[in-house]
């Protein structure tokens, strides 16, 4: 008896005693076993590149509607009359992914690089942070650039749009010159493994953030300090062919985030309609009867056979059923098609999405060498940008058995041999073409380099030398959103539950609480 | 040291030793007006000794001479007999249910009379609960506990039940009272979604929306619910630590009583209907403005906004046809007995529950066990097993519920018809769209699926040792171990999954808590001849670690295969939760005279979820207990008062965070290929425990010789450094969510108890119990300045949500809502006529805390015969009446049949005038009908309800035993009785909609959640229930 009751009780005591003094340890149990504090420095590399790519179409839905690539089955949406949807974050998915999706993975990922001498993917960090304050900026002008990603803040000041584009020329020449280096860790396979566009190609990466220094150089088109010539520096140093497009493929495996924005699957698209702007641009209707072999790959016809488009929030009411131009995965139905419908062009579940291309570098060229006065370099490069965007429509056509068939070689010569697409002198070049042709290459999927050409050309100026609009057939809508008194969209406001809800007093500094804070013309777009 | 103290115990063993052979045995019969009781405890004072009499009252036990047997028993006064030359002593005890010496069970399983208590607490017998027939015993707490508000998520079996206690004072944890258990914590989680693979995106989460789940309490069987304490405040609960914040309830289950082996067997059977169906207009059809609907111009739902329907239209009554008769049966059967040295109990118990909406059910099995026994002088054990197995199938909920799409449906088809001959689902409209069009109720209901199965044992060891007479050491260790498997379908021509081809989610939750509690008791023991003096010493340690498994699947192969196998594309996902507490705590209570009391208590708390360098916190409360009318000097006031006691408390009770609140992780993501993500969930390494300062005021006053009673408290809780979950910031911080300190909020009220014995003579008893409650819970400020903080699952219906703005209410609605001038009137626009609505959340004066509650029961006894009612009363409180809103939008409901009618909103013109004394009225005149817009783009607002009252026949049991004299004849059977309870008979409210008592979530969202969002729930059924209960 006294032995069992002796054994109780030691257990007890020591029981007690022990709890008191190994409590810390004991209680140590606060490392989150679902998920890791910090991984290799590669791992967070491949969600920023999907969003780097990705982005850009969730808000290329409301930016498209500004630049009338495409408009809403509805008539009169906010987005169709320039205007924005308030209370909303649609049209801020980039401010999410600047912010969060890349935000502290990519201060990790960089910080991690440097410190392991992977010069490689710092640059390739380099680079998409670059990109980041590039797209950001264009689609919000003012921007967070200095006091961003700081969880300890709570209330963050902007930074101005000239700020942020120099910010990521400075990036941009950073990015290029830690890919120049081969010491330290550098190491293509480790960098390829997660590297979902070039695979851990050093010079391709460098032809991208020469690309992206292209962009924004040229983006000063307006500006006294414009200069062309480092703009074709630029260009020349990047890609040299479609083989150095930025492209990502979408897998498809893991169900939803890893299938094309813009796919059936995804059912994004089914209230979105193209619009007689792009119709026109390639049915021979702008340039006198040419039928770009574009359009029957690009766009969707009507269930009677016609290519149409609805006019910006006019809405389908003008249609009859079989005259209605068909979503781009070619059905009438304004729902979600079931999953894996076959699609077209890059509306296509698996179907892969660029960054930049070749075709909208050449382009770029154009557009400085034209102003420059170099004609001769500006039709040269004009010619590049519309062959390679026709190979690049064949490509995209045959990477997810996309229905369009392929544009054959004598479509693409009887096309470019028209002189009402390519003029036979130099001297013959317009504006009107380089930019309609750059249009009709981004369509779909280049909002934001699109809408910023738009808005350098305040979307209906005209050619100077022809007196035609640059923007052949672009047409407000009569009555524009309420709140815009008259003017057109030149920027979306930042995220409505970032920042005019958790940080207004900054938002107020810089007038974004004005009702048309959105029509305010951006920086850059200024001369 | 440890020797010595070995030595010393031994010593004293021995010393026992030698005691026991002095021993006597005492036999005798313990006896009350009402004949003899059996369970009594007889307790040979300050010692362990403890017998209990049998079924005709008898007792046998074994003291000494000079020691002091202690006669007690639940509702009885305690009675001491010295043994001295005795071996019989019949004792008579006297009924004090009501007095202030009535035993009670406080924190820590204390038993003390309730004059000691400083604090507000209520015990609701096991019996009552029982009688409601309510499978989860939750529900039957309303309007029974003054300050105690349960909101079952809707009335469909195994729906999930939260309970509040004071109101809500966290904006963003959770606002429930601990459960104890037999003196350790249970689980009472409602699976939160985000364990499933579905949640880690927004276009398949069902964020605690669309689905619900049994809270786990619900597991219990509440026939083996002896008592059921509730300690209201962190006063009372202080002693329970950090999760105890928001009280605690204390459930001890039946033990054996000793004597002869007994058998009980009861049953019930009960048929449920629906209480009310919802009415939609049968005046106009589908369209719009007028127009007639087609493909086209219908808006991917179903719109009645079309010409009227053409006379001798045939119409089928489809919502009435949809619900059918719920049937429940259940069947309690135990087996008792034992010695005074071990006794045992055995019960084991079965429900069965279909309810009013096909295919939604509910299935229970219970087996318990309990024994207790007495190893020697100074060991006793207690041991008791408990083990649940409960499967629940469920609807769908909410917007993507079969409520809304059998509202929606045309009512001029047969919804009953709602497969094609191919056996696929049939579509009324949209072509082959399946997302299009609203799923058939039917189609959701036979083809959707929720089904949990649940099995869990608990168990709990109890040795308590009594080493001298002054003092004891009890030592409890408990496991709470359950799998729940959960298998959520949706079918691939489903309107929520078509677009996936169907979705499939699993999660199997591993759940297994330990909790160690030991405590050393010092018995009263005198310090002066005034002054005496008990405590207690303790810790406690916990370890709770639930392991969810989930996975994930879509497009289906074979649609109606549900299986992980049977899919396209898979994702899966663990989540683990681990939290751990070390605690260590202290209680002292000084008596003066036997009306003075004063207690005090510490408690040190170390918690996994802090920072370490801050995980140890300390907090104290102190309470006091003033029995005037026993003070000598004031002997007179026994003329007005039966007894009069008055008393006070004061509590900071810590509270810590969420595990892995502080420190960011990566997430796997599913983009493509792969890689690594932070979650939204920024980090906070300043992280620090919250604190609630609390004190009460009561008053306890018994009247008219006891016939009368009154029960007062008044409370005050003021939480600071509030650690507000997954609050929003800019993004610019890196982050979406963060978990932040800084929060605080204000919670008191006033709770008033009111028993009265209106009628008391030989054949007919009437007692009458009345609870009333009235709180308040103030937002005082938020972390950073923030304005607004919200749980996001809750703005589950258009632009409303539980957002907190500082200043008020802890239960208020935000939302965009309409703008007003300064004189409150609505603002037109002055170019289209309808009001302007907000572009921001604000606050519009809506709170869903109700003014005042009231839990009135009523208890009649006539010889054999008893009938018991409970009505539960509210005023006041505003509720969103979200499914209106939608019926509204798509113009069914009955509010817009007059849509030919021209109006002009009443208003004022947004020109700039709004604001002065002139403002320019609103002119502008439309008639609906052309119009539809009208309807569909009303604002949610209009739906809020506001000052919604009500008052529910919660339940009334009338039962019958069977005289002696008819069960005289055999000897089988010793009692019989037959029951009929209803349950929520009726309900008068102001409340336009199904029922007042819902919630949009479950009950694992924290802060108020979405109580008072009404959107495609089911009411809370009409039950009748019969049975009999049999002791052999």
């Amino acid at each position: 008896m006294e032995k069992i009751m002796k054994y109780i009780y030691i257990t007890l005591l020591t029981g007690f005693l022990f709890t008191l003094s190994s409590c810390k340890k004991y209680l140590d149990v606060n490392t989150n076993p679902n998920a890791p504090q910090t991984v290799t420095a590669n791992l967070y590399l491949s969600p920023m590149l999907h969003w780097m790519v990705t982005a850009p179409q969730y808000d290329g839905r409301f930016i498209g509607r500004y630049t009338q690539n495409w408009t809403s089955t509805t008539a009169g949406t906010t987005w169709d009359l320039q205007g924005y949807d308030p209370a909303s974050d649609n049209g801020a998915e980039l401010w999410r992914d600047v912010y969060w999706s890349l935000g502290q993975n990519l201060v990790d990922m960089n910080t991690k690089a440097e410190a392991e001498q992977r010069w490689d993917l710092l640059g390739v960090g380099q680079i998409l942070k670059a990109w980041g304050w590039q797209s950001l900026t264009d689609v919000h002008g003012e921007i967070i650039v200095k006091e961003a990603i700081d969880p300890t803040k709570y209330l963050f000041n902007y930074d101005s749009q000239e700020y942020a584009y120099l910010e990521v020329q400075r990036l941009l020449t950073a990015a290029i010159a830690n890919l120049a280096r081969t010491d330290g860790a550098v190491d293509a396979a480790f960098l390829g493994k997660t590297d979902l566009i070039y695979k851990g190609d050093r010079a391709k990466w460098t032809k991208l953030a020469y690309a992206m220094l292209a962009l924004n150089l040229n983006h000063y088109s307006n500006k006294a300090s414009y200069k062309p010539d480092d703009v074709i520096a630029a260009v020349d140093k990047s890609f040299t062919s479609n083989a150095d497009d930025a492209l990502m493929a979408y897998p498809g495996v893991t169900g939803n985030d890893d299938r094309n924005f813009l796919g059936p699957t995804r059912g994004n698209m089914q209230t979105y309609r193209q619009t007689p702007f792009i119709v026109n641009l390639l049915n021979g209707t702008q340039f006198t009867g040419v039928v770009d072999p574009r359009m029957t790959r690009m766009l969707a016809p009507a269930p009677d056979g016609v290519y149409r488009g609805i006019v910006t929030a006019a809405g389908t009411g003008a249609f009859t059923a079989s005259q209605l131009p068909n979503n781009f995965w070619n059905i009438a139905s304004i729902s979600a098609p079931a999953a894996n419908t076959q699609g077209r062009y890059i509306f296509s579940d698996k179907c892969k999405l660029p960054v930049m291309t070749y075709a909208q570098l050449q382009f770029i060229k154009a557009e400085a060498a034209f102003k420059k006065g170099d004609k001769e370099t500006a039709l040269a490069a004009y010619k590049n940008g519309i062959s390679a965007h026709i190979d690049f429509v064949n490509a995209r056509n045959i990477e997810d058995n996309q229905s369009p068939t392929q544009i054959t070689s004598a479509e693409k010569t009887a096309y470019m041999s028209a002189t009402a697409i390519v003029p036979a002198a130099a001297a013959d070049l317009t504006l009107t073409q380089i930019m309609c042709q750059k249009y009709i290459a981004q369509w779909g999927w280049g909002h934001l380099e699109t809408w910023m050409d738009m808005r350098r050309y305040h979307y209906t100026d005209a050619d100077p030398a022809t007196g035609k609009q640059v923007y052949l057939g672009y047409v407000f809508p009569t009555t524009l959103y309420s709140d815009n008194a008259g003017k057109p969209a030149y920027r979306i406001r930042p995220r409505y539950n970032s920042e005019y809800v958790w940080n207004r007093d900054a938002l107020s500094v810089i007038g974004g609480l004005a009702t048309d804070y959105h029509t305010k013309q951006t920086w850059i777009v200024q001369p | 040291m440890k020797k010595k103290l070995l030595l010393f115990f031994i010593g004293t063993f021995l010393l026992l030793a030698h005691a026991i052979a002095q021993q006597i045995t005492v036999t005798g019969r313990v006896t009350s007006e009402d004949g003899p009781i059996p369970g009594v405890s007889i307790r040979v004072k300050g010692s362990n000794v403890v017998a209990q009499t049998g079924a005709e009252g008898s007792y046998t036990i074994k003291a000494l001479r000079n020691d002091v047997l202690v006669f007690s028993f639940v509702g009885y006064t305690t009675i001491e007999r010295t043994v001295g030359a005795n071996t019989t002593i019949n004792v008579a005890l006297k009924s004090d249910s009501k007095g202030l010496d009535e035993v009670v069970i406080t924190a820590l399983g204390n038993t003390v009379k309730k004059r000691e208590l400083g604090t507000s607490q209520q015990t609701v017998s096991g019996a009552a609960i029982a009688e409601t027939q309510r499978e989860n015993f939750i529900n039957a707490l309303q309007g029974r506990v003054a300050g105690v508000e349960v909101t079952s998520s809707s009335g469909v079996p195994g729906a999930s039940s939260s309970i509040t206690i004071r109101g809500v004072s966290s904006i963003s944890g959770s606002n429930q009272p601990l459960m104890i258990v037999d003196g350790l914590p249970i689980d009472n989680k409602t699976l939160n979604t985000s364990a499933f693979v579905s949640d880690a995106s927004s276009n398949t989460a069902f964020s605690n929306r669309g689905v619900d789940f049994t809270n786990r309490s619900a597991d219990i069987n509440p026939e083996d619910i002896e008592s059921l304490v509730v300690l209201k405040g962190p006063e009372a609960a202080a002693l329970y630590g950090i999760d105890a914040a928001n009280g605690a309830i204390v459930i001890t289950t039946k033990r054996a009583k000793a004597g002869a082996g007994a058998v009980s067997y009861s049953n019930s059977f009960r048929v449920e209907a629906t209480r009310t169906y919802p009415e939609i207009q049968k005046q106009y059809g589908l369209g719009g403005s007028g127009v007639p609907g087609s493909v086209s111009t219908l808006n991917n739902i179903y719109q009645y906004f079309g010409p009227a329907y053409p006379d001798g239209t045939q119409f089928y009554d489809n919502v009435k046809d949809f619900f059918q008769t719920g049937f429940t049966q259940k069947h309690n059967l135990s087996f008792e007995g034992g010695s005074d040295k071990v006794n045992y109990r055995i019960s084991s118990a079965y429900t069965d529950q279909s309810g009013v909406v096909p295919n939604s059910d509910y299935q229970r099995i219970n087996l318990t066990g309990a024994s207790q026994g007495i190893v020697n002088n100074w060991l006793k054990t207690d041991l008791s097993m408990n083990y649940s197995y409960a499967v629940n199938d469920q609807p769908l909920k909410g917007s993507i519920g079969p409520l809304l799409g059998l509202l929606a449906w045309p009512q001029t088809d047969d919804a009953s018809n709602y497969l094609t001959a191919a056996g696929t689902r049939k579509l009324l409209a949209f072509g082959s769209a399946g997302n299009a069009e609203i799923d058939n109720p039917y189609f959701n209901v036979n083809k959707n699926i929720i089904n949990s199965k649940t099995s869990r044992i608990i168990s709990n060891l109890g040795l308590t040792i009594t080493p001298f007479r002054w003092v004891n050491i009890k030592t409890n260790i408990g496991m709470d171990s359950y799998t729940n498997q959960n298998l959520i379908v949706r079918h691939p021509e489903s309107a929520s999954a078509f677009s996936r081809g169907g979705t499939i989610d699993v999660a199997n939750d591993i759940t297994r808590n330990i909790n160690l509690q030991n405590l050393i008791n010092f018995n009263k023991q005198k310090l002066t001849k005034d002054i005496s003096f008990d405590a207690t010493l303790g810790n406690s340690l916990q370890n709770l670690k639930s392991n969810v498994d989930a996975g994930y699947g879509e497009g289906f192969l074979d649609p109606n295969f549900n299986s992980l196998n049977n899919v396209g594309t898979k994702l899966v996902r663990t989540s683990i939760s681990q939290r751990r507490l070390v605690s260590f705590f202290g209680r002292a209570t000084f008596d003066y005279k036997n009306y003075l009391f004063l207690t005090g208590t510490i408690r040190n708390d170390r918690t996994s979820t802090i920072p370490i360098d801050r995980y140890s916190f300390w907090y104290p409360s102190v309470q006091g207990s003033f029995v005037f009318t026993d003070v000598p000097a004031f002997k007179g006031l026994k003329n007005v008062f039966y007894y009069g006691k008055l008393r006070a408390a004061y509590a900071n009770v810590g509270k810590d965070a969420r595990p892995y609140a502080y420190v960011p992780t990566l997430e796997n993501k599913t983009t493509s290929g792969g890689g690594y993500g932070y979650g939204f969930t920024g980090p906070n390494p300043g992280l620090k425990p919250e604190f609630a300062k609390s004190y009460e005021f009561g008053a306890e006053l018994g009247f008219l010789n006891n016939r009368l009673g009154l029960d007062i408290t008044v409370y005050r809780k003021e939480t600071t450094d509030q650690i507000v979950n997954d609050i929003r910031s800019s993004y610019a911080t890196g982050f979406i969510l963060l978990n932040l300190n800084g929060g605080s909020t204000r919670n008191q009220g006033i709770e008033l108890t009111l028993r009265g014995n209106p009628v008391k003579t030989n054949d007919f008893n009437w007692d009458v119990l009345a609870n009333f409650e009235s709180a308040r819970g103030k937002v005082l400020s938020l972390p950073n300045a923030l304005p607004e903080s919200y749980v996001s699952d809750t703005w589950l219906y258009a632009n409303v949500r539980n957002g907190n703005t500082p200043g008020n209410s802890t239960r208020s609605l935000t939302g965009l809502f309409y703008l007003r001038n300064n004189q409150g009137q609505l603002l037109i626009n002055p170019t289209t006529g309808v009001p302007v609505r907000s572009t921001t959340f604000i606050e519009g004066g809506y709170d869903r805390q109700p003014d005042f509650t009231i839990g009135l029961s009523n208890t009649f006894t006539y010889k054999n015969m008893s009938l018991s009612f409970l009505l539960d009363i509210r005023k006041g409180g505003d509720v969103l009446n979200a499914t209106q809103h939608f019926l509204t939008t798509i113009g069914l409901a009955n509010n817009t049949v007059d849509r030919m009618t021209p109006r002009i909103i009443p208003g004022v013109l947004q020109d700039g005038r709004e604001n002065t004394a002139s403002p320019t009225p609103n002119n502008i005149a439309f008639v609906p009908y052309y119009q539809n817009t009208f309807y569909s783009t009303a604002s949610e607002e209009l739906f809020i309800e506001k000052d919604i009252n009500w008052i529910r026949l919660r339940d009334v049991t009338f039962s019958y035993k069977l005289p002696q004299t008819m069960l005289k004849k055999q000897n089988f059977v010793k009692s019989a009785s037959v029951f009929v309870t209803g349950t929520d008979l009726f309900l008068i409210t102001n409340y336009t909609g199904l029922d007042p008592v819902v919630n949009g979530n479950t009950a694992a969202v924290g802060g108020s959640g979405a109580s008072g969002i009404d959107y495609g729930n089911f009411p809370m059924p009409i039950g009748l229930n019969f049975g009999i209960k049999i002791g052999l």
